[in-house]
């Protein structure tokens, strides 16, 4: 029991939520700024001069930024905006590669030296995006399907017998307008907190047993806490990426299906 | 739409749909039924319900899936 008497500042202790995610104002006195909301405002900048410098006087033979960027927005037309939205895909692409790069910046704050904090792990941002698209999305639907129209086709689909209705109706309802905003907004938040404290781990880890506290023994843990931070920033780089795709995408499914009803 | 305007892509945009539907809807039905039952539980002072509106819950979530997206 040699380890509950030893000092408690020679033990390694695991990086907790609080120290990880909770940031002092920047600015004394300003409470609101501090390290996620001056990341956010930066990428809101780095988006906009990036779609000003690709687009603004576009070339027929693309060259530098603007090379990026289409291809970038080929990704998204092809891959996001089409299979959901078809004909329409062209009138919301504006949308879709907007928020796919935002978000997609956010994620990769996590993993950029120094910067080091993936915006979207605190809630708050993901949430008033996901917002953003639900007031969309239900907008669209009594646009395009008349307020009664859009309630009736959401939680009385064609096609399933008369009784039955009466059951079915209440879970179309949470799950259409409570969980699916829920879910959107969560999904991205999860991911991006999760990385974020895996990654912290493994670095404190290799940082504790290879520099702090330096032992014979200590020193395999801590080379294999560097070599599973090199891992799985790499994984990081592939889940951000992935959950900007997943954001986007499924911005596009919920203004798909507000604007047609399903068949 | 009806069958005749179905183009190829449909498809595998129902199939996406699908996919990011299901879970949805069986939180959903669960929370519902599974709350109903909770609720009578209370109001009853028994424990039978919450079960079985879970249960019942996941198999009408299941129909609706089903008779949504399985044909």
């Amino acid at each position: 029991m040699i380890t509950l008497t030893a000092p408690a500042e020679d033990q390694f202790k695991a990086p907790s939520p609080d120290e990880l995610f909770t940031f002092s104002p920047i600015i004394n006195g300003v409470d609101w700024f501090t390290k996620p909301v001056l990341l956010a405002l930066l990428s809101s900048v780095v988006v906009i001069w990036f779609c000003w410098a690709a687009f603004g006087s576009p070339k027929i033979v693309p060259r530098g930024v603007q090379n990026v960027a289409e291809y970038g927005y080929m990704f998204v037309r092809d891959q996001v905006a089409r299979p959901f939205l078809g004909k329409d895909a062209d009138r919301w692409m504006g949308l879709l590669v907007t928020l796919f790069f935002m978000v997609l910046l956010w994620n990769i704050m996590g993993v950029i030296p120094v910067v080091q904090f993936p915006v979207a792990s605190h809630i708050a941002f993901p949430a008033v995006l996901a917002g953003s698209i639900y007031v969309l999305k239900v907008y669209l639907g009594i646009k395009h399907q008349g307020a009664v129209g859009y309630f009736k086709n959401m939680m009385f689909p064609p096609g399933l017998p008369k009784g039955i209705y009466l059951l079915l109706a209440p879970i179309e309802f949470l799950s259409n307008l409570i969980i699916a905003p829920f879910t959107h907004a969560v999904r991205l938040f999860a991911n991006m907190f999760a990385g974020h404290m895996l990654l912290a781990f493994f670095s404190m880890v290799g940082f504790w047993f290879l520099f702090e506290k330096l032992t014979p023994l200590g020193a395999g843990v801590g080379v294999v806490g560097v070599i599973m931070t090199i891992i799985f920033t790499g994984f990081e780089l592939f889940i951000q990426f992935l959950q900007a795709f997943l954001f986007a995408m499924l911005a596009a499914m919920y203004i798909g299906g507000s604007l047609h009803a399903e068949h | 739409m009806s069958e005749q305007e179905r183009r190829p892509e449909d498809d595998g945009q129902d199939f996406a749909n699908a996919a990011w539907s299901i879970p949805s809807y069986l939180l959903a039905g669960m929370a519902i039924y599974g709350g109903a039952g909770w609720l009578l539980d209370r109001w009853l002072d028994t424990s039978a319900f919450f079960p079985i509106g879970v249960v019942l819950g996941i198999v009408l979530s299941v129909y609706l899936v089903y008779r949504k997206y399985g044909r």
